[in-house]
C-alpha cells in the first residue's frame, strides 16, 4: 500500500537535533546508478540523532585540529613545487567553498594550485561574476571545462526522465574533473573542499582524508551507466561515439595507482564551516552573495551558479520529501548558526517552493513540455511520502508537523 | 517669531551666516534570539555577542541613539525584543528604536511599553500601509519610523524588499517612501541591501533620491566602512543620521573618532565627553 | 533617609516609562498618577507629554487636572514640564487651531521654522542632539535645574513646535536649529520646562533630573 520507493525507510523520522529526515540519500557512485538501485540513507542512532549531528559533535570535541593541520602541512610539503609547475589541483566553481579552498592553499600554505571547473549546465549571472572574480580578485589560475553540450543535455534529459536526477551528469563530471586534470597535468594531489560524509554519508568516511577511488575510477567505460542507461546502449541508439563520452570517463584505476593520484578533502584537515567560507570568499576573492534568496531556501550564497541547480533540489524534494531549506538549515543548526526551532520554521516556509525563475530555461534545456515534466515528477512520488488532497500533493510527514 | 537677530556661533570660527547641519550617529544592533548578529547583504548571520554588552559600550562611547532590529521576527510572526529592550532601558538613557515583526498597533504598544521610544516597521507596513497611520495617530509621528530595505534594480531605481531582505515586493522605493511619509511616518530608516555588511560605503545615490522627496529625517543604513563614509552620505546624500553596525560591532572604529571626523568636516554633532 | 519622591502626571499622553526609569536611576521613588489629591500633595511633580497640544489639554481638562496644576504653581511646588509638557505651560499654542494652555509662563507655542535662516528647507520635526547655551552669562544657570550643566553640552530634542516666552527672563537656555534660536529650557519661580527629553539625554539629562530631585 504505502510502499516506499527506492528502498527508502518505510517510517519517516526527523533528527532531534537538526531537521534532516532519515530519507536523506547517501551519495552514490553515479556511473553505476540505476533506477532499481536501493538507496543507502543517513543513519540515525537510537536517541533519534542523525549521523551528521553525531559527527559534528566529534568535530567539535574530539578532533585535534592542530594535529590535522599539521598533517595537511606535511602532505603539502611533499607535493609543493617551486619551479612554476602546478602542484595541486583544486576542482570547483568559484563558489564560496572552492574560493576558500584554492585561496587558502595558495596564499596561506604556499602551494601553486590550478583550479579546474566543470562548467555548470547554464551559468547564472551572479555565478559568472563570482567565477570571474575568483580569478581577477582572488588571483587564481583556472581551466574551465565545458563538456559537449549536445551530449550533456541528452544525459541530463535522460537522467531526469529515468532517475528524476537531472543533476547527475554534472555530479559525474564534477567528481572526476579533479583526477582527470591531475592526470593530464602530471599533478598527483587533488583537493576538494568538504567531505559530503559530514552531511550524512557513511560516517566512517569522515575519518579518512581521501575520497574513495570508487567515485572516480572505472573498469570498462562501456559498462558505465549514465542517465540510467548503459553507455554502450546510448552509443547504439543515438548519434554519439565513445569519444563523446570522454569527459565522463574517469582515469582508469590502474592509471591512478601507477601515478599515485590522491584525492583529499580539505575539510578533513581544516575545520569546515560553510558560513565562514562565505566570509572568507567575500573578503578575498570578490565573492558576492546573490541579492535575492534562492527558491526553495532562505540562503543567498550557497550554490548559486547553475540555473539547473534548483531542479536538483526540487527533484530531491519529490523523491525524498526534503527540500533545499532543510539541507541548508540542517547544516547551519549543526554549525551553531541557527537554532532547531528556526530551522523548522525556515523549512516550513521555503522547502516546497517551486523554482519558477528558471523553469522555462530548464524545460528548454532538456526539451520537454511542462505537462511531461509534471507527469514525470509524479511518477517518482513515493506513496509513503506523498498523498493527494483536493488535487494537491502533500507530504505525509514534515518536520514542522512533527515538531508541534 | 523666534527671538530675533543673527545667530552668534557658539565658540566656533564660522561665518555668522553659516548654518550647521546636525547629524546623529546611531548604532544598529541586529538581534536574533539572545544574540547580537551581523551578516553581509543581510545573510550569513554571524553571532557577535551580547546585545546588552555592546549597547552599553556604545552608550558610554556617546552614541546618539540605538536601533534594535529583530531579524527572525518575520519568521516567527512576532517581535521578541521586549526583554532586551526592558533591560537596556534600565541603564541606557538615549533614544531607542525597535523594529522587526511589528505587525499591529498592539505590537507597537507592547514594544513602547517595554521601553522603546520609536518603532520601526517594514514588512507589515508594505502589506498594510494604514498601519503607519494607526501607529502615528496613537503614538505620534515621531514614534513611527518607516524602515525600508532597498535593492538597486536599475539606474536610479531601487526595489523595496521585506522580511530582512528575503522577499521582493515590486514596489519602487521612491514611490513607497513618499506614500509612507504621507501616511504619517515621522522618520525613515533606509537600508541598502546591496551595501550592507560590505564596508564599501553607503549607497549615496539611493539616499539622495529619497532625501530629495521627503521632508522627514532620513537615517542612512548599510555599508559604512570608515568614518569618512559618513561625510559622503551626509554631504552628498543629504542624510540626517547614519546607522552603523559592522564598523562598531567588529570594533573597526569607535564612536568618538567618527564624531571627531564629522565635527572636523563642519557638521553639528552631539557634544559628548566621556565621564 | 527615604528616597525623594517624584509624582509624574499620567494623563494618557506620552511614554512615561522612560521618565520613570530616568528618575529611578537617580534614586527617586516615582509614582505615576492622575489622582488630583495625590498630585496636589506631592513634593515635586513632572508633567510629561508627547503629541498634540490640543489633545493633551483636552485630556488634562477631562481629568480635572488643569486646576490642579495651576494650584501647584500657586503653592510653589517644584514642577517640571518635559517636551509637550513644557509647551503646555504657556498661554496658548497655534498647533491646528489656537488652543489655550495652562498659562503659567506667558508666551505662545508656534511652529518650528520649516526653513533655515538662509532660506533652505529643513526637516521637521527637529530631531537630534543640540547644544544648550545660556542667555547672557553662564552664571545664569546657577539657581536653575541646569546648574550642573556646562554651556555647550547637548541634549536630545524631538519636536515640531516650540515655546516662545514673552518675557526674556523666563528663557533659561537656548539651542539652535537652522540658525533659529529655540527655547530649550524655560522657567519661572519653581516651574521649569525642558523642550528636550532629559530622560533621553544621557548623563547630561540625568544631571538635570538629579537637580530636580533635590529641589
Amino acid at each position: 500500500m504505502k510502499e516506499a520507493l527506492f528502498g527508502l525507510p518505510q517510517h519517516v523520522i526527523f533528527c532531534r537535533q537538526c531537521v534532516i529526515s532519515n530519507q536523506r540519500p547517501s551519495s552514490t557512485v553515479e556511473f553505476k546508478h540505476k533506477l532499481e538501485e536501493m538507496k543507502a540513507t543517513i543513519g540515525f542512532d537510537n536517541e533519534g540523532v542523525c549521523d551528521a549531528c553525531r559527527y559534528h559533535q566529534v568535530k567539535e570535541k574530539q578532533i585535534s585540529w592542530e594535529k590535522r593541520e599539521q598533517s595537511l602541512i606535511e602532505l603539502l610539503d611533499k607535493h609543493r613545487r617551486s619551479d612554476g609547475g602546478y602542484d595541486i589541483i583544486v576542482p570547483g566553481s568559484g563558489g564560496k567553498d572552492s574560493a576558500y579552498t584554492s585561496h587558502v592553499l595558495k596564499y596561506k600554505y604556499g602551494m601553486n594550485p590550478l583550479t579546474v571547473t566543470w562548467a555548470p549546465h547554464k551559468y547564472t549571472e551572479i555565478g559568472w561574476k563570482n567565477f570571474e572574480n575568483w580569478m581577477h580578485v582572488g588571483g587564481i589560475d583556472n581551466i574551465l571545462f565545458t563538456p559537449n553540450g549536445r551530449l550533456h543535455r541528452y544525459l541530463t534529459q535522460q537522467a531526469f526522465l529515468n532517475l528524476l536526477h537531472p543533476f547527475q551528469p554534472f555530479i559525474v563530471g564534477q567528481r572526476i574533473i579533479g583526477p582527470l586534470m591531475a592526470a593530464k597535468f602530471g599533478v598527483n594531489l587533488v583537493m576538494y573542499g568538504e567531505n559530503q560524509a559530514e552531511y550524512g554519508n557513511n560516517p566512517d568516511e569522515n575519518y579518512k582524508p581521501t575520497m574513495d577511488r570508487k567515485f572516480f575510477s572505472v573498469g570498462n567505460p562501456e559498462e558505465m551507466i549514465l542517465g540510467g542507461k548503459l553507455i554502450k546502449n546510448i552509443i547504439a541508439e543515438k548519434n554519439f561515439s565513445l569519444n563523446d563520452f570522454a569527459p565522463y570517463i574517469p582515469p582508469s584505476a590502474d592509471y591512478l595507482e601507477r601515478n599515485e593520484v590522491e584525492v583529499h578533502y580539505l575539510g578533513y584537515y581544516l575545520k569546515w564551516d560553510p558560513q565562514e567560507c562565505y566570509y572568507y570568499a567575500v573578503e578575498n576573492t570578490g565573492f558576492q552573495a546573490n541579492s535575492e534568496r534562492t527558491e526553495g531556501t532562505y540562503s543567498k550564497y550557497s550554490s548559486i551558479d547553475d540555473q539547473i541547480d534548483m531542479f536538483h533540489y526540487y527533484t530531491t524534494l519529490i523523491k525524498f520529501g526534503i527540500g533545499r531549506a532543510t539541507y541548508d538549515a540542517a547544516q547551519e543548526i549543526r554549525n551553531g548558526k541557527i537554532t532547531r526551532k528556526e530551522g523548522v520554521h525556515l523549512a516550513q516556509k521555503y522547502d516546497q517552493e517551486f523554482p519558477h525563475k528558471y523553469f522555462k530555461q530548464f524545460l528548454e534545456y532538456i526539451d520537454i513540455t511542462e505537462d511531461f515534466f509534471h507527469e514525470t515528477v509524479d511518477k517518482f512520488r513515493s506513496s509513503h511520502l506523498w498523498f493527494r488532497e483536493n488535487g494537491e500533493w502533500r507530504l505525509r510527514h514534515t518536520v514542522w508537523q512533527e515538531s508541534q | 517669531m523666534a527671538s530675533g537677530g543673527c545667530v552668534i556661533r557658539f565658540g566656533k570660527n564660522l561665518n555668522e551666516w553659516d548654518v550647521v547641519k546636525n547629524i546623529r550617529l546611531i548604532a544598529r544592533l541586529d538581534i536574533k534570539g539572545p544574540n547580537l548578529i551581523k551578516g553581509i547583504h543581510l545573510e550569513g548571520l554571524r553571532v557577535i555577542g551580547s546585545p546588552s554588552e555592546h549597547a552599553l559600550r556604545y552608550y558610554l562611547q556617546g552614541v546618539d541613539e540605538l536601533i534594535y532590529m529583530d531579524c527572525v521576527a518575520s519568521l516567527y510572526g512576532r517581535n521578541h525584543l521586549g526583554d532586551i529592550v526592558s533591560s537596556a532601558a534600565k541603564d541606557i538613557f538615549v533614544p531607542m528604536t525597535v523594529g522587526g515583526g511589528i505587525r499591529s498597533v498592539e505590537d507597537a504598544t507592547q514594544i513602547l511599553r517595554a521601553g522603546a521610544d520609536k518603532v520601526a516597521v517594514n514588512t507589515a507596513a508594505v502589506a498594510n500601509p494604514l498601519l503607519i497611520a494607526e501607529i502615528a495617530r496613537r503614538f505620534g509621528s515621531q514614534c513611527m519610523v518607516l524602515s525600508i530595505e532597498a535593492k538597486q534594480v536599475g539606474p536610479e531605481r531601487w526595489e523595496v524588499y521585506t522580511e530582512n531582505g528575503r522577499e521582493r515586493t515590486s514596489l519602487d522605493v521612491i514611490e513607497w517612501v513618499k506614500r509612507g511619509v504621507s501616511m504619517g511616518a515621522g522618520e525613515v530608516l533606509l537600508t541598502s541591501v546591496d551595501r550592507e555588511g560590505t564596508r564599501k560605503g553607503f549607497d549615496t545615490a539611493l539616499v539622495k533620491a529619497v532625501t530629495a522627496e521627503v521632508s522627514v529625517p532620513v537615517i542612512a543604513s548599510g555599508g559604512m566602512g570608515k568614518p569618512k563614509d559618513l561625510l559622503e552620505v551626509v554631504c552628498n546624500g543629504g542624510a540626517d543620521a547614519v546607522a552603523m553596525a559592522d564598523i562598531l560591532h567588529y570594533k573597526r572604529a569607535e564612536i568618538g573618532e567618527i564624531r571627531a571626523a564629522a565635527e572636523a568636516a563642519g557638521l553639528g554633532v552631539r557634544h559628548y565627553e566621556r565621564t | 533617609m527615604s528616597a525623594p519622591e517624584v509624582v509624574v502626571i499620567d494623563y494618557g499622553v506620552g511614554n512615561l516609562l522612560s521618565v520613570q526609569r530616568g528618575f529611578e536611576h537617580c534614586g527617586a521613588k516615582v509614582t505615576l498618577t492622575a489622582d488630583p489629591e495625590y498630585i496636589l500633595a506631592a513634593k515635586r511633580v513632572v508633567l510629561p507629554g508627547v503629541g498634540a497640544f490640543g489633545n493633551a489639554m483636552q485630556a488634562l481638562e477631562q481629568l480635572c487636572l488643569v486646576k490642579v496644576i495651576r494650584e501647584l504653581a500657586l503653592r510653589q511646588t517644584p514642577l517640571l514640564g518635559i517636551c509637550l509638557g513644557m509647551q503646555l505651560l504657556l498661554d496658548e499654542s497655534e498647533e491646528f487651531a489656537v488652543t489655550a494652555g495652562l498659562g503659567l509662563i506667558p508666551g505662545r507655542v508656534i511652529q518650528v521654522p520649516k526653513e533655515t535662516m538662509l532660506g533652505e528647507s529643513q526637516k521637521i520635526p527637529h530631531i537630534g542632539w543640540s547644544s544648550l547655551q545660556p542667555l547672557g552669562c553662564p552664571d545664569s544657570w546657577r539657581k536653575t535645574l541646569l546648574q550642573d550643566i556646562c554651556p555647550g553640552e547637548s541634549t536630545y530634542f524631538v519636536h515640531s513646535f516650540m515655546a516662545v516666552p514673552t518675557n526674556p527672563i523666563h528663557r533659561i537656555a537656548e539651542c539652535e536649529y537652522g540658525g533659529h534660536l529655540i527655547a530649550a529650557t524655560i522657567g519661572r519661580d519653581r516651574i521649569t520646562g525642558c523642550q528636550f527629553h532629559p530622560e533621553k539625554s544621557g548623563e547630561v539629562g540625568l544631571k538635570i533630573l538629579r537637580q530636580f530631585i533635590i529641589q
